[in-house]
């Protein structure tokens, strides 16, 4: 087995067994492990309590020193100002911040902690343009970082 | 009465003395060896960062080797610097 599905299987273990609270991996993903569906429950007593979201983590070889592309994907697209219509998630961990001490665990409660600081649930400002004009993948967005108080 | 021994074998065991059980890097236990080798041990050794984070040292140079900019510890984010 090679090296980064040695750890995507080791993870995806410990993700079954022992979940963090509001999050669920799908058992399904084929044999490759390179695409994974991940659920998740906005937390109590945040703007989002009651809601559910679904992720879709991509994993290439080179993983994990290479970052997942990560988009929230579904019926249920959260309205936060770092989340745009299409799924794209401006989150500096995806890309320059990415370190491989990060796993699928930490991305979600990343991303759970980014939706539960949120005071007003609003698209991005540049949402209409950004959808029109980007790549299918959120890893060849230049991301700019510049709000961190959501 | 007189024992003369004719032979022995030694035993003996060995880990690694790191502040963590597995590489933060491959999440495999330091006392086994990184996914890329076979057997644990001298060929497959453990390497300190100032930081005093620890990792394999094939695991640490692949991602160091990935970083064009900066040279960051994967824990610590501080910068990387080997420890002497």
């Amino acid at each position: 087995m090679d090296a980064d599905k040695k750890r995507l299987q080791k993870e995806l273990m410990t993700l079954q067994l022992n979940p963090p609270v509001g999050i669920k991996v799908n058992g399904d993903h084929g044999s490759s492990l390179t695409t994974w569906y991940v659920e998740m429950e906005g937390a109590t007593g945040t703007l989002y309590e009651g809601e559910k979201f679904q992720l879709l983590f991509k994993f290439t070889n080179r993983y994990p020193f290479d970052s997942p592309e990560v988009v929230f994907t579904g019926t249920n697209i959260p309205v936060h100002p770092h989340v745009y219509s299409n799924g794209h998630i401006c989150l500096s961990i995806l890309t320059e911040d990415w370190s491989p001490a990060l796993s699928v665990e930490s991305v979600c409660l990343s991303i759970v902690s980014m939706l539960s600081s949120c005071k007003e649930k609003k698209r991005p400002p540049d949402n209409t343009f950004y959808v029109k004009t980007c790549s299918k993948n959120p890893k060849k967005t230049r991301w700019w970082y510049h709000d961190d108080k959501v | 009465m007189k024992v003369t021994v004719k032979s022995w074998t030694a035993v003996a065991t060995w880990r690694w003395v790191a502040n963590d059980d597995n590489c933060g890097i491959c999440r495999m236990a330091f006392d086994g060896c990184c996914p890329d080798c076979k057997i644990p041990g001298d060929d497959c050794p453990l390497v300190w960062g100032q930081c005093s984070h620890c990792f394999h040292i094939h695991c640490i140079m692949k991602w160091l080797n990935s970083q064009q900019v900066h040279q960051q510890c994967p824990m610590c984010r501080q910068e990387w610097k080997f420890k002497e």
